[in-house]
Order: C-alpha cells, then sequence, then structure tokens
C-alpha cells in the first residue's frame, strides 16, 4: 500500500460516518451491542489518525500536510479538499481522543441506544471534518451539518428544559453561521477569480475595509461558538441539559471550533483586519474570564456552574490570540486542546456525581465524600487542573498567555498593565467558585436528605478509566509542556510572523504624546 | 563527590515516586492498599529517609566548599522564548534540603502514632510525601517560574491536608480560605515575576537583580516601579508566610492534624516566604523603599501575632499565632537587611516549632483518650492542667521549646532571635524596641501556654468548664466560615450531634496517658537541634553566617571562623542580649505569677481592659472585616452579575425570540390601526419578557 497517498483524512472522516449509517442494520436487542459496535470504530478512528499523523506528519513543515483534493461540484467550484497544519492536527487528535471517550462514557444510555449511537457516530466525522476541510463553502456546509446530530442528541436524551435549551442551541449557531456564508461568498467573489479554496483565498489581496467588514462577520459566528460575552448565553443552557458524554463533547471539541476557525480565518486570512479587531479581543477575552468566572460563583446549579467556567477559560484563547508573540499563540492553542481535555474530564465527572445524587442543585447535596471518595478524589484532581494548578496542563497555558502578551510589543504599556491584571484577577476568582463547589458537593457532615433516598456507589472501574485517560495527557502535558507545543510550533511560528507583518509600524503612528484613554485604546504597533 | 550532584533531582523526586504509587493505588485498589498500612509507610518514611541521607551528603560537601552547581533542561520553547526548569545546589539550597528533610522525616515517624487509629492513615502518608517533594522542588529551584509552580503546590497540598478530615465543616472552610488566601498572594507574585521579565528579560534571580540594577541606574527605569515590582513579588511570601494583612488562613489551618501543622505550617512551607524574599535579595537589597515595606509588615506582624496569642485556649491556635509572630521577626530581619540572622532564625524556628507542635499533639492526642475525639476540648487549654504528671517525656520537650522560643540561652532561639534584634538595632531603633516588645510578649504567652497545660491540677473532668466551651462554641459559629458559602443553610451546622457523637464514644479513662515511642522518639530528637543548633550562630563564632550570605557578599570571616572577628564587642552583645533576655524574664515572671502560683488573677486584668482583651480574643477583628468586606462582598457582586446575565443579557435574546414569534403572527393581523391593539402587544411583550426571565 502507498502509504504517502492514501487519502488518510478522508477515511478518518468517513469512517465513523459510513459506519454510522450501518447501526440500524445491527441485530440489537438489548441494546448492548451497539455500544461495543460504536466504541470499536471509534478506536479504529482514533488508532488511524495516530497512525497517519505518527508516519506521516512532518513537525518541522509549517505548511498543509496530508492534503487531499477533488473536484465535487465543479459548476460550484466546491471541492472536497482536507488538509492537515500544526493548528488542526492536535485538534484532529483531540477530537477522536475525546470523540470515543464520550463513547465510553455513554454506556448507560438505555433509552434509544442505536439511535443515540448513530448520531456520536455522525458527530465523530462532522466534528473531525471541521478541523480537516480546506475549502470554504465545504467549511459552511460541515459546520452546519454537524450541528443537527447535537440538536437531537440534545432535544431527545437532555434534562427537564431540553427542548428550549436545543432550540436556542440550533437558532444561535444556526444565527451566526448565516455570517460564515457571507462572509465566504464576499471572499470568494472578490475579485478576478471565484475560488473557495483557502489557500488561494489568502493569497487574495483585499482592500482593509474589505477586511475589517468580513472579520466582523466571522467574529460574530465564532463568538457564538467559543463562545464570547455577549453571545454565549445559549451555552448554560445547552450545557445544562445535555447528557454527560454529549456534554464532554460540546466542551471538549465544540467551542474549540470557535477557537479554531478565529484563528484560522479571521487570524490567517484576514492579518490586515486582525491588527484592528485584535484589541478589542483582548478586551472581550478579559470580560469573558471575570464575568463568567463571577457568574459562575453565584450559580447554584452544577452544570451550569462549570459551562460558565468553560466561557471563562476561553478568554485566555482570546488574549493569546491577539497578543502577536510566539508565546501568546502557542498558549491559545494550548489553552484550546487543555481545556477540551479539562472540561471533558470534569463534564464527565458532573454527570458521574449525578447519576448517583439525581440532582445538580448544590444546596441538596453535601458530604457525600464519604461515601464516593473516588468521585471525589477524581472531582478534585480535575478542579485543581482546571483552576491552572501547575503540574497541569492549564497552568503552562495560562502561563504562555500571560508572558506572551506581558512581553508582547504591540501594545501600549498601559493597556498591558490593564489587561494582565484584570485577568490575573481571573486567577483569584476561578479557586473561588471551583473550591466552593467541591466544599458544597463532598465536604462536610453527609446530607441526610440526599442519603436517606439516595443509594451513593463510588465510581467504577469504567468511569476510573475514562478520567485515567484524559489525566495523562494533562499531568503529562503540564510536567513537560515541549510534549504537545513541538507539534504545532512551527505553524504558530509562521503564523504570528504573517500577523507582525500586517501590523503597522511605530513609524507609520503618530509619535505625539495622547491622553490616557487613547493610550489605552491605540490600535497595535510595532518597532520594526 | 560529584555524582551526588548529577543525581541530585532525585530528592524531590524520590518522594514524588511513593506520593504517586501509593496514591495510585489508593484510587485502584483502595482496600488492599488500607490494609497494608505499616507497609505504605515504611515505605514512604524510607524514601524521605534516603533525601535526607542525600540532603546531608550535600551540606557536607557545600561545607567543604564545592562551588554552586547548576543543572538546566529546556522546559517550554514558542519561537525564541525559552523556559528553562532543573535544579540548583548552593550553600542556602542545601540548608533548606537539610531542615525540610529532617523535619518531614521526624514528622511522618510521628505520624505513626498520631494517626494509628485514623481510616485515612495510608491517603495521610501519601499526602505527607506529595508535600515533601513539593518543597524540596521549591527550594531546589533555579528561576522564578519554576519557584511559582511549586509556591502552588505546596499550597494545593496543604490545601489537600487541612481538608483532610473533610466531614468537618470547619475543615472544610480551613482548606478553601487558606487556598484562596494564597492565591490572592499567588497574584501579586504572577504580576511581579511577569513585570520582571517584562522589566529584565529573566527569570534567574541573580540575573534579574543585577539587571534591574543597571535599569535604576542608568534611569531606564524608575526606582518607584522597581519598587513597585518588588512590593508584587514581596506580596507571594505575604500570603505564604502569613504576614499581615494576608495571615488570616494560617491559624484556620490548624483544622489539619497536628503533624501537618508541624510541618507545613510551622517549620517548612510558611518559611517558604522568607526563603524565596532570601532568594530574591539581590532585588530587595538595592530598593529602600521596598526593603522598608518588607521590614515594617514583619515587625506589625511579629506584634499582632503575638499580642492575639495572649489570649488563645486552644493550644494549636496559640501556637499558630505563635508562628505569626516569629515568621514576622524573619520577615523584618529580611527587611533590615540582616539576611543571615533571618534565615538563621528560621532554622532555629523550624525545630523548635515543630517540636512544640508535635508536643502539642501529643497532649492533644492524650487528652482524646479522657474528653474524646472532638477538638473543642480535646485542643483547650481550660480543660487541660497537670499534664506533666502523666507526660513527662512530652512535658520536658515541650518546656524546652518553650525556652527556646522565649529567647533563654543557650537554646536555640536565644541566638537566632538576639542577632535579629542586634542587626535591626543599627538599622532602625523603633523596629527593634517592637521586636523587644514581642519578645517579651512571647515569653509570656509560651509559658502561660506551659503552665496552663502541664502544671497546676488536671481540668478535663470539669463538666461545668466543658459546659463553658460548649456554648462558647455555638456562639462562635456564625462567625466562622470561609469564602465562598453561597448557601445561608450552611450557617445551621447541625452542633449538638457533634457532642452526642462525643458522649458515646470518648471516656476510655479518667487520666491522660503518655504518648506511644513512635510520637515522643521524634520530640526528643527534636529537642537536640532545639538546644544546641544556636551554637552554630553565636556572635562571637558565628560558623552559620560565614556559610550563609547573601549572594554577591563575599563572608566577612573566613570559613570557618577561626577567631573572632575584630569588631565584635563583647559590651554591645551583653547589652542586647540582656536586655531581650531581661524582658523575656519579665514575661515568664508574670506567667507563672498568673498561671501557675495564681497571684494575680487573669480574669480581673481582662475585665479592667476590656476593650484590648476583647481585641486581641477576636483576633483584632480583622477576620470578621474580611468576612464582612470581601467574603460577603463577592458574593454580592457575583450574584448581581448573575442577575445581569439572566435578565439583561439572556433577557434581550429572549425578547428578540418572543418579539419575532409575535410580529410573525401578528402581521396578518396588525394593519387595522387600532392604537389600542398596537399598545395590547408592546404590554404582551413586556409581560412575556417578564416572565421568561422570571422562569430562566
Amino acid at each position: 500500500m502507498d502509504t504517502a497517498n492514501f487519502p488518510w483524512l478522508t477515511t478518518i472522516i468517513l469512517l465513523p460516518v459510513v459506519a454510522s449509517l450501518l447501526v440500524p442494520l445491527i441485530p440489537d436487542k438489548d441494546g448492548k451491542t451497539v455500544r461495543w459496535y460504536a466504541l470499536i470504530v471509534g478506536l479504529i478512528d482514533f488508532a488511524i489518525i495516530s497512525y497517519a499523523f505518527y508516519t506521516q506528519y512532518d513537525l518541522s513543515d509549517p505548511g498543509m500536510q496530508l492534503v487531499e483534493s477533488y473536484a465535487w461540484v465543479p459548476s460550484l467550484d466546491l471541492n472536497w479538499s482536507v488538509g492537515a497544519d500544526g493548528l488542526s492536527m492536535p485538534l484532529i487528535l483531540l477530537t477522536g481522543f475525546i470523540s470515543t471517550l464520550a463513547i465510553l462514557a455513554s454506556w448507560p444510555v438505555t433509552l434509544k441506544p442505536k439511535l443515540f449511537y448513530f448520531l456520536m457516530l455522525a458527530m465523530y466525522g462532522g466534528q473531525i471534518a471541521v478541523f480537516a476541510v480546506q475549502d470554504m463553502l465545504l467549511f459552511f456546509l460541515v459546520w452546519e451539518l454537524e450541528l443537527v446530530p447535537v440538536y437531537f442528541l440534545l432535544s431527545i436524551w437532555g434534562g427537564k428544559k431540553r427542548l428550549y435549551a436545543a432550540t436556542k442551541f440550533i437558532l444561535y449557531t444556526a444565527g451566526g453561521s448565516l455570517f460564515i456564508l457571507i462572509a465566504a461568498l464576499a471572499m470568494a467573489f472578490y475579485g478576478d477569480t471565484v475560488t473557495f479554496d483557502m489557500r488561494s483565498l489568502m493569497a487574495k489581496d483585499f482592500p482593509l475595509n474589505f477586511q475589517l467588514l468580513v472579520y466582523a462577520g466571522f467574529l460574530i459566528a465564532y463568538a457564538v461558538k467559543l463562545p464570547i460575552f455577549p453571545l454565549h448565553t445559549w451555552l448554560p443552557d445547552a450545557h445544562g441539559e445535555a447528557t454527560a458524554p454529549v456534554h464532554m463533547l460540546l466542551a471538549g471539541i465544540l467551542l474549540k471550533m470557535g477557537g479554531y476557525a478565529l484563528v484560522r480565518m479571521n487570524a490567517e486570512m484576514l492579518p490586515g483586519a486582525h491588527a484592528y479587531f485584535a484589541p478589542i479581543l483582548v478586551i472581550l477575552g478579559v470580560v469573558n474570564i471575570i464575568y463568567a468566572a463571577l457568574t459562575s460563583f453565584a450559580q447554584r446549579n452544577l452544570k451550569r456552574k462549570i459551562a460558565y467556567s468553560s466561557i471563562s477559560h476561553m478568554g485566555f484563547v482570546l488574549i493569546g490570540i491577539a497578543s502577536f508573540t510566539d508565546l501568546g499563540l502557542s498558549g491559545a492553542v494550548l489553552q484550546m486542546v487543555s481545556h477540551g481535555l479539562i472540561g471533558a474530564s470534569l463534564f464527565f465527572l458532573v454527570g458521574a456525581t449525578y447519576d448517583r445524587t439525581h440532582t445538580l442543585i448544590l444546596d441538596e447535596m453535601g458530604g457525600v465524600g464519604k461515601q464516593m471518595p473516588k468521585i471525589f478524589a477524581m472531582f478534585t484532581t480535575c478542579s485543581l487542573a482546571s483552576l491552572a494548578l501547575p503540574g497541569m496542563s492549564g497552568f503552562v497555558a495560562e502561563l504562555m498567555v500571560f508572558v506572551g502578551f506581558a512581553t508582547s510589543d504591540a501594545y501600549s504599556v498601559t493597556f498591558k498593565v490593564l489587561v494582565v491584571f484584570l485577568a490575573a484577577v481571573g486567577v483569584i476568582l476561578t479557586p473561588i467558585y471551583l473550591l466552593s463547589m467541591l466544599r458544597e458537593i463532598f465536604f462536610g457532615p453527609e446530607n441526610k436528605e440526599l442519603t436517606s433516598h439516595e443509594v451513593l456507589v463510588d465510581a467504577e472501574p469504567r468511569e476510573v478509566f475514562i478520567i485515567a485517560c484524559l489525566l495523562i495527557p494533562i499531568i503529562g502535558i503540564g510536567f513537560y509542556p515541549k510534549l504537545l507545543t513541538q507539534v504545532y510550533d512551527s505553524k504558530t511560528i509562521q503564523l504570528t510572523a504573517r500577523l507582525r507583518d500586517s501590523v503597522p509600524t511605530l513609524a507609520e503612528q503618530a509619535q505625539v504624546r495622547e491622553p490616557l484613554a487613547a493610550q489605552i485604546f491605540r490600535a497595535p504597533a510595532i518597532a520594526k | 563527590m560529584e555524582f551526588i550532584y548529577q543525581y541530585a533531582w532525585l530528592i524531590p523526586v524520590l518522594p514524588l515516586a511513593g506520593a504517586m504509587l501509593i496514591g495510585m493505588g489508593l484510587v485502584s485498589y483502595g482496600k488492599t492498599v488500607n490494609k497494608f498500612r505499616q507497609g505504605s509507610s515504611v515505605f514512604i518514611v524510607s524514601l524521605i529517609g534516603a533525601a535526607m541521607v542525600f540532603s546531608f551528603a550535600l551540606l557536607w560537601s557545600q561545607i567543604q566548599g564545592h562551588p554552586p552547581y547548576n543543572r538546566i533542561i529546556e522546559w517550554a520553547a514558542a519561537g525564541d522564548f525559552h523556559l528553562t526548569m532543573g535544579y540548583t545546589i548552593d550553600h542556602l539550597t542545601s540548608l533548606m534540603l537539610v531542615i525540610v528533610t529532617t523535619v518531614a522525616f521526624l514528622v511522618m515517624i510521628y505520624t505513626d502514632g498520631y494517626m494509628a487509629h485514623d481510616p485515612g492513615y495510608v491517603r495521610f502518608y501519601a499526602y505527607l510525601s506529595l508535600f515533601s517533594s513539593s518543597m524540596l522542588g521549591l527550594v531546589i529551584s533555579p528561576n522564578l517560574v519554576q519557584v511559582y509552580i511549586f509556591w502552588e503546590l505546596v499550597g494545593m497540598c496543604s490545601y489537600l491536608l487541612i481538608g483532610f478530615w473533610y466531614d468537618r465543616k470547619a475543615a472544610a472552610d480551613a482548606c478553601q480560605k487558606a487556598f484562596v488566601t494564597n492565591r490572592v498572594g499567588d497574584f501579586g507574585l504572577l504580576l511581579g515575576i511577569l513585570a520582571l521579565y517584562w522589566a529584565t528579560g529573566s527569570f534567574e534571580f541573580n540575573e534579574i537583580g543585577d539587571r534591574l540594577q543597571e535599569l535604576v541606574q542608568s534611569g531606564s527605569l524608575s526606582v518607584g516601579l522597581a519598587s513597585l515590582f518588588a512590593i508584587l513579588v514581596f506580596l507571594g511570601p505575604v500570603a505564604k508566610s502569613a504576614q499581615f494583612p494576608l495571615h488570616v488562613w494560617l491559624p484556620d489551618a490548624m483544622e489539619g492534624p497536628t503533624p501537618i501543622s508541624a510541618l507545613i505550617h510551622a517549620a517548612t512551607m510558611v518559611a517558604a516566604g522568607v526563603f524565596l524574599i532570601a532568594r530574591m535579595f539581590p532585588l530587595f537589597e538595592g530598593l529602600p523603599d521596598a526593603m522598608n515595606i518588607i521590614a515594617w509588615t514583619g515587625a506589625f506582624t511579629a506584634f499582632l501575632g503575638a499580642s492575639i496569642a495572649i489570649t488563645q485556649n486552644d493550644i494549636k491556635k496559640g501556637l499558630a499565632y505563635s508562628t505569626m509572630s516569629q515568621l514576622g521577626y524573619m520577615v523584618m530581619a529580611m527587611g533590615a537587611g540582616a539576611y543571615g540572622a533571618g534565615l538563621f532564625h528560621l532554622m532555629t524556628h523550624a525545630y523548635f516549632k515543630a517540636m512544640l507542635f508535635l508536643g502539642s499533639g501529643s497532649v492533644i492526642h492524650g487528652m482524646e483518650s479522657v474528653v474524646g475525639h472532638d477538638p473543642v476540648f480535646a485542643q483547650d487549654m481550660r480543660l487541660m492542667g497537670g499534664l506533666r504528671k502523666y507526660m513527662p517525656a512530652t512535658a520536658i520537650t515541650f518546656l524546652i521549646g518553650t525556652l527556646a522560643i522565649s529567647g533563654i540561652p543557650p537554646f536555640a532561639g536565644f541566638w537566632s532571635k538576639d542577632e535579629i534584634l542586634g542587626s535591626t538595632f543599627e538599622v532602625n531603633p523603633i523596629l527593634w524596641a517592637i521586636g523587644w516588645l514581642t519578645a517579651g510578649i512571647t515569653a509570656f504567652y509560651m509559658f502561660r501556654m506551659y503552665f496552663m497545660t502541664f502544671e497546676g491540677e488536671f481540668r478535663g473532668k470539669n463538666d461545668s468548664i466543658k459546659n463553658q466551651l460548649k456554648n462558647e462554641q455555638l456562639q462562635r459559629l456564625g462567625l466562622a466560615f470561609g469564602p465562598g458559602a453561597m448557601n445561608s443553610k450552611e450557617l445551621t451546622t447541625d452542633v449538638p450531634e457533634l457532642h452526642d457523637h462525643e458522649a458515646h464514644e470518648g471516656h476510655h479513662s479518667d487520666t491522660p496517658h503518655e504518648s506511644p515511642a513512635t510520637m515522643t522518639l521524634p520530640l526528643i530528637l527534636l529537642a537536640i537541634p532545639s538546644i544546641l543548633i544556636g551554637l552554630v550562630g553565636t556572635p562571637f563564632a558565628n560558623y552559620f553566617e560565614a556559610f550563609i550570605h547573601p549572594p554577591g557578599e563575599e563572608a566577612i570571616a573566613g570559613f570557618p571562623p577561626l577567631e573572632i572577628p575584630a569588631e565584635f564587642e563583647w559590651t554591645e552583645f551583653l547589652v542586647m542580649g540582656g536586655s531581650s533576655v531581661g524582658i523575656a524574664l519579665i514575661g515568664i515572671t508574670l506567667a507563672s505569677l498568673m498561671y501557675l502560683s495564681f497571684k494575680i488573677d487573669p480574669g480581673a486584668i481582662a475585665k479592667t481592659s476590656q476593650p484590648l482583651y476583647n481585641l486581641s480574643l477576636n483576633k483584632w477583628y480583622i477576620d470578621d472585616i474580611y468576612n464582612a468586606v470581601f467574603v460577603k462582598g463577592s458574593r454580592r457582586l457575583a450574584r448581581q452579575v448573575l442577575e445581569v446575565d439572566v435578565r439583561i443579557v439572556d433577557g434581550i435574546v429572549n425578547l428578540a425570540g418572543l418579539v419575532t414569534l409575535i410580529t410573525g403572527e401578528g402581521l396578518k393581523y396588525l394593519e387595522n390601526g387600532r392604537a389600542q391593539f398596537y399598545a395590547l402587544i408592546v404590554f404582551g411583550a413586556v409581560l412575556g419578557l417578564v416572565l421568561i426571565s422570571g422562569i430562566t
């Protein structure tokens, strides 16, 4: 077999999708065969992903690799074009990893198991496709298609208000993705040639005003997904209603799509506009960090609490993307992967706790640590990871963003001081809400009302296994970050150089002494 | 000898490996591992023992004059940015390694007796080992980022260990309070590190200091800004070493098991702040404003801690405030530029305070057999008394510790405290006066503690005192809750139940008993350095300062100091030493009059100076103020932000949805031109918005 020319990415995307179509044919009376089937498909696909990247991917090359392109609808110039670079490759790996674990996490699902696993497998392929496709129109299509399984997974298996949450989710994201379509069409038809291919679009020379408009369009779409304040309110509802496996996918992968697309399209394709929007991204990032940390603190519902904490953590991604330094951008990518792992583990544990207590309201819990020491231990570890304890991946990511932004030469000192100070306030707020949460669930004397009607059993081996799988990379990256950063380093360096090229130099900006407000909101500039 | 340097990384890695192995065993095969209690503990103790032998070898090699050793690897990189991690072994590191490993080793032996009947015995050892590993990692750090990493990790271990008995509400609150308070300090430290990196482009201790000096001298960085950076860094030690205003977590941290109080909250972790100041000394040294703030913070904390300690009745709380006060001395010494004196006190204090805490644990252990496993009774000195008869080994070692901390020669504390006071006097006599006064208070409260616990009649069977304590505890509840509790129900804890529980269980015997040998042996072993270690730093033959001196400064005398330095003056030493011994003796006499011979009634003094007494008893109301301002304030703010999120941010979205729905449906009927109909729609929309935002 010619491994170099084998269509690896297409196989990786299509395998779970094709396998999902076979689900109805599986003879399965008690709903227990299909879960093994889904798990095996997931494992095979993850194995192929690992093998393909291990053998075919060159870490030192910042360009697109494993590229495939086939004409699909020539009249529309629609190509099936996929590829992976330092930006998408870690996220594809993450998707395979989290999706497989999510299938293992959905073991207890008994309601309509065939439909459930069909949707899970369809989503598996759809999510990878989002990170792999290199064609704008195709990107829009898979972006939309991947919403459908989520909608059903939310509306059939969710909690009490699942229909409201699912509708809100679909309206929000579909509404947002309209902007992708408009912006993509505008970019494609601009100039002499009509093309949807991302690399060709990158080569096009857009005027600044056009870039700014398109950038704003993309930003709205991805702000919904990431999510960025004030477009985040679908997330607590969706997360509050989803079941644990869906939760893992939502937090672990779907949020990352927003960050990925923001880097891929906004930053990489529209660097001119990025220079102007970057300060806005930074401000939004800071707002995300503090605002969501405070709301999370006040939340009494466990799932919504963690949902808001996700929003808070995504703020660091925004600051990193807008830092104009290698370190900051590297930290942003690391934060996406790290939060994918940590978020998935926390949501899984929330689900595991809910399976036992049958309540998500913190006031109705308390003192359950005595009976569930293993869940207590795992929950504590994952919470500590989430509050960026050194030795775990979250710390490295946040530190890189902090140092990257603090050393960035693109912003005025006043602006940097303000941003770093406020973002560091988030560092104080995070342990407040996470440790309060732990204390209210596990610490203290046992809640007699709860234990009188619920049997609290400790974690089973399957659950310990899932958390162990997630903790190994979390701690591994925390101990030695180069494990992950070297995978995409060449790409982030190249991208930062591209971004810095388009930032106006200091000499072009007026050197007069400005009032404080102007200093803060000054567009970034670099001394060259 | 080179090979011990190459393998020095084993010192923190050995305990880490032990903790990981036992920890993983606990999660996967909990029952089996819990059965091998002694096996697990022997395993962990021998690992820390090996680390201790290693540390002694390193210290010996450093004393022999081996040059400092550095080893680093690249840890994180992005573009031009390279961050290295590794270890550095120099005089300061080797000294700290020996202090940490010896105290940890002895505390671990002690733990076997203290925690013998606890179901969490193995888990406790795993945590202890994890802590030792983080602390050792901290002291060998070659740069600021690595310090920050281990700084947080020791904080995490402290969190886990304070909350060890997690079914106790007080422990649950205390561990959160400790972590969050420390995070406030870490916030400053992080900002300081970032600012220093921005200014100097380095995370290395010496480089930062040198480059910052250059920048200040060349005028490209103002002195004020440089001092601000230094003070931000100092915020880290303020939290970790329990200095005012971030000291509030330390007394509450006594909710953890006593071995922890000895190891983490007396000897090692809380001293990490002083260690960091010592490491960053090249930075602070050149900034007089920063040095002044450090010195005054230390002096104020020393006085604050001592003034609160005199009215504490819980034996561990009393020791905790005393720790805070002694840490204040060290910080004050650092601020006064007495680098060697501060670290000397760190060392002597580590030994005698660890011994005092372990002694208090032994007392509590003995009391529990009489009054039951309730900290309210077992730790209150009003129920103790006369314990010397029942626990002689504990009493003698406790007395040695008391003499050491009171600064009576030739015990260890005298030499270090005297050196601090002597050096502060040269810098600022007011600082000296505060320190001198505090020394008197220290002698008073420590002997009050000793007399109440070990002398007089045993009061453990006195039911009227018990009832009084019970009432006091009920009154205290409602004040003592940590940050973050959003739940008002939490305030109504089931206190009566706790006491029923106690009534059925305890009361094994009528008199307390001496603790087992695993507990008394560490006490006796710690008594040796508590008596003798001070002799390495006497003013006439100061081996200690010849070994430990600020980087960049050559020792005044060569090593070892063969003869008395020329500038040493006996008269000055006698005056300084005499005055501090004098005030200590006054304190001791006062304590003996009040608590041994009962010539003076303490109650009467409390009554005549009621406001002062209340101020001390209520810890200067600092906890209450923080609770009202920060804890409640942050909760209120969080609730308001959530309201905004639900009603406004989400409300607008829902309103938009509703409006589209109504307009879509209504458009067909709308064109009838009747004004009241339009008004009805507007009214309906508003009503709908209110309803929806009310539901969600």
